[in-house]
């Protein structure tokens, strides 16, 4: 690994660089084009961010209040634990533990530390992990066993049934680290009376484990305000998302990676509250002027992301996507199946806050429905599973097309994103599959994949 | 050693597989290790472990799986696409790992292109990846699922008696194996890796009445055998993703080396622990078959596995380990790179391969690797 990466720990450099990128919207536009001018690796970003208006600078400042969590963690007698993109996070809040989202933070590191979050993950094959694995974890991981962020206290995860090898990631973290690991573990079913049972022992148990590594118990008033906190959120989620039904959609295609990027590392709390609150402001905004989310204004095509986004230094795909007046209807990471959800269907979860026992239940169903979690447990063609969600979705959003982006590493959709593709080209929607990497871009440059995607808009005629 | 241990071994449509089905028996074909095989023996058909081998290309499995995929699952598609699964009545899908629980789905989309390819017995069966009370009892009810399906399908009734002389038999089959292995571990080893495998495989292709009185007598004349054939031989210990073909064994032993134990799916995880007697059957069958020591796709229990692998190695009296996975297969992947650390921090010798599973396209490779590892032993062929 390169000597530079290694002087600064990694929580610090995500959260130094976005919390200062946040104030330099609080400059005047001369200051501003000064500034960018001197960080010439960044500037894009962070001028895309700052160029989306409010929206943009509270991401900023909410991703730093999550990372400053981080950092100031351990000072506050908090523990720290590894967990997952699909896992909620409001039981950890309740309990003050603070989620080290690996895919989150990837991410991060992907758009701040151009070609670094790469060496990261090699990092990653010299502790021993394979090179076929998800780079999703990767990224992140890689810093962590190089030892240039602190160590977590402990690793709780819920893909276990649902996706090996991010199980797999946090099982080798636990065992490199020495430290605890517990596993939500998911059957292939989902609202049968056997899943519901087993979800609940399982929560129930996880529960326990929690309170055995904070030595506290949890604090069920504490609970119950963050869970009330978080019906406001998925209220308002609800909101925004019924909104992209509308022709043009009227939201910004990346506000779905800031609703996930949020959603799994602040949900429950005042931060998360805020920044849905800014980005439905502005949605309502252009849906009542009648423009779409895109920065022209006009909607083109609507594209329905079946799995995953790409996340490149920069987010070129938003970038595509928006240059070609294409609205981004969403993916799998943005569906949680609130009972106000409109795409809901036959399942789904309520907010109940009345006991412990109905909290507890609660969370358990939630957590069941997130995503991954809910689509790909059991067959792709079984009930509720991805390609009815994915035909609903569809039906009710009026894509002009579907794609599906992941990574590599991601075994289980590739060993029937074949199938589902073909299913959805009889059903009448074009598809197209990146083959990509979404968090590593040696596997296929940007470049590439943005070519092979202009072949598919020219080949379907949507150009 | 009985000539139907080899031929078992390396043709899926084996004389004793071919002899049953003449007589009427039906056959249930399974994926993984995890599945209770007395539940389809109790049902008065044979229980056959699927094996990707014979074929010669993996054109039919790469039209279904996408590219990054283990080519196991693969494997035994294309043999359900060229028919040599023609024999089975039934087959049982299981969510072992990502690649495996997607063959459910490409499987049933092949059945509509290859007619004929499809049993009409095909029933998807959940494994938890934990073990604990409530997810021992869900695995129960998941056994007790299966059985009712195998009833309601074949009009057959699955009895505690008969349960119970399944139970009886396949612990038979068990002690028996592991007398076997237990010969393996002798200073001079009366039979090489690969015969060893040939014998453990052909247990999961053959009725089990016939195969225990062939593994007795085998055993009986292997306890006689004081030839020096394998004394001195580099003494190894496989380790890591499923392997249930002869090629990787051979080529090791090839090497001048000698397999002498394995911890690998198809070898000791077949006769790993009893079913207990008495009780719910369903539960006894859920202990047993829901091992946290069989596969990494049981997380979090890395240590147990660890512990099993140095057991194996000392008491198979092994002087190195070779850890292999197939491409992919990233739960062996990677707990092999963990073990390869801890056991170079512990000083004993160890290496990672990684290949393609089947019929060894990269035996050159491998055997280069093999070598290799033997010459750091100071006891490889090249080293003498």
């Amino acid at each position: 690994m390169r000597q530079e990466l290694t002087e600064y720990d990694f929580i610090w450099s995500v959260n130094n660089l976005l919390s200062t990128a946040a104030k330099t919207a609080k400059g005047t536009p001369k200051e501003y084009k000064a500034l960018l001018k001197r960080i010439p690796h960044f500037s894009d970003l962070i001028d895309s961010m700052i160029g989306l208006g409010e929206p943009g600078v509270v991401f900023l400042e909410s991703f730093a209040e999550y990372t400053d969590m981080i950092l100031t963690a351990k000072a506050q007698g908090k523990k720290t634990c590894f967990t997952t993109f699909c896992q909620s996070p409001v039981i950890l809040h309740a309990m003050g533990v603070v989620p080290l989202v690996l895919e989150v933070l990837t991410v991060a590191g992907t758009l701040i530390r151009k070609s670094a979050i790469g060496e990261f993950m090699d990092y990653c094959l010299e502790a021993g992990f394979t090179e076929t694995s998800c780079s999703s974890q990767r990224g992140s991981m890689g810093a962590y066993l190089a030892g240039l962020a602190e160590k977590p206290d402990f690793v709780l995860i819920d893909t276990p049934g649902i996706c090996d090898t991010n199980a797999n990631s946090f099982a080798f973290a636990a065992a490199h680290f020495d430290i605890p690991f517990y596993q939500l573990n998911y059957p292939p079913t989902i609202d049968d009376e056997r899943a519901i049972e087993y979800h609940r022992k399982d929560f129930k148990h996880m529960i326990s484990f929690l309170e055995e590594q904070t030595g506290k118990k949890l604090n069920v008033e504490r609970l119950r305000e963050i869970m009330l906190e978080m019906q406001r959120q998925d209220e308002m989620v609800c909101e925004l998302q019924d909104l992209q039904r509308l022709i043009p959609n009227p939201v910004p295609g990346i506000y779905n990676l800031f609703i996930y990027a949020i959603r799994f590392t602040l949900a429950g709390l005042p931060a998360c509250t805020r920044m849905i609150e800014v980005m439905l402001k502005k949605a309502k905004e252009n849906a009542k002027a009648n423009r779409a989310g895109t920065s022209s204004g006009k909607e083109e095509k609507r594209a329905l992301f079946v799995y995953i986004d790409h996340y490149s230094a920069n987010l070129p795909l938003f970038n595509f996507l928006d240059q070609h007046n294409i609205s981004h209807l969403g993916g799998i990471l943005d569906r949680y199946y609130q009972d106000d959800a409109f795409y809901k269907g036959s399942t789904s979860y309520k907010t109940e806050t009345q006991t412990l026992d109905a909290m507890i239940d609660s969370l358990a169903r939630q957590n069941a429905h997130l995503p991954m979690v809910k689509q790909i447990r059991g067959p792709y063609d079984s009930p509720e599973m991805w390609l009815e969600e994915i035909k609903r979705l569809a039906e009710m959003l009026n894509p002009d097309m579907t794609i599906y982006s992941g990574t590599p590493g991601c075994r289980n959709t590739w060993g029937m994103v074949k199938l589902l593709v073909n299913d959805l080209e009889k059903t009448g929607y074009p598809t197209h599959i990146i083959n990509s990497d979404a968090f590593d871009d040696r596997v296929e440059s940007w470049e590439a994949t943005a070519h092979r995607l202009q072949e598919f808009l020219d080949l379907r005629g949507f150009n | 050693m009985d000539p139907i241990f080899n031929e078992a071994a390396i043709k899926i449509q084996n004389s004793s597989l071919l002899e049953y089905k003449e007589k009427g028996g039906r056959v249930i074909g399974y994926v993984c290790s995890h599945v209770p095989e007395e539940v389809i023996a109790a049902a008065d058909m044979l229980p056959f472990r699927l094996r990707g081998i014979e074929i010669k290309s993996t054109a039919i499995g790469d039209s279904y799986f996408g590219p990054f995929l283990c080519s196991c699952p693969k494997a035994l598609l294309q043999n359900a696409g060229e028919g040599r699964f023609s024999f089975l009545d039934g087959a049982i899908m299981v969510q072992a790992c990502d690649s495996m629980r997607r063959l459910d789905e490409c499987w049933r989309k092949a059945g509509k292109d290859f007619p004929g390819s499809l049993p009409d017995f095909f029933h998807y069966f959940a494994v938890p990846h934990k073990v604990t009370d409530y997810s021992v009892q869900f695995f129960a009810e998941e056994i007790e699922k299966l059985a009712k399906a195998i009833e309601g399908h074949f009009k057959v009734s699955i009895t505690e008696q008969k349960l119970d002389e399944a139970i009886e038999t396949y612990n038979t089959t068990r002690d028996l194996l592991v007398q076997l292995e237990a010969l393996r571990h002798r200073d001079s080893p009366p039979l090489t890796g690969s015969e060893a495998m040939a014998i453990v495989l052909a247990g999961t292709a053959m009725p089990k009445s016939d195969y225990n009185k062939l593994l007795e007598a085998t055993i009986e004349d292997l306890k006689k055998q004081r030839a020096k054939t394998h004394a001195g031989k580099p003494r190894i210990l496989l380790a890591g993703s499923v392997v249930d073909d002869l090629t990787l064994i051979d080529a090791i032993e090839a090497e001048g080396a000698v397999v002498v134990a394995d911890t690998v799916c198809f070898g000791a995880r077949a006769y790993a622990g009893h079913v207990e007697k008495g009780g719910s059957r369903w539960e006894t069958l859920a202990r047993r078959y829901l091992n946290e020591q069989f596969c990494p796709r049981m997380f979090g229990y890395s240590n147990e596995r660890y512990e099993l692998i140095l057991q194996k190695f000392k008491d198979s009296k092994a002087d190195g380990i070779v850890f292999q996975n197939i491409r992919f297969c990233d739960l062996h992947g990677s707990e092999n790179g963990l073990f390869n650390k801890r056991l170079d921090k512990a000083g004993i010798p160890n290496t990672r391969i990684e290949r393609e599973y089947g019929e060894l396209a990269d035996e050159g490779r491998v055997r280069m690797r093999i070598n290799a590892f033997l010459e750091t032993l100071g006891r490889g062929k090249s080293a003498a």
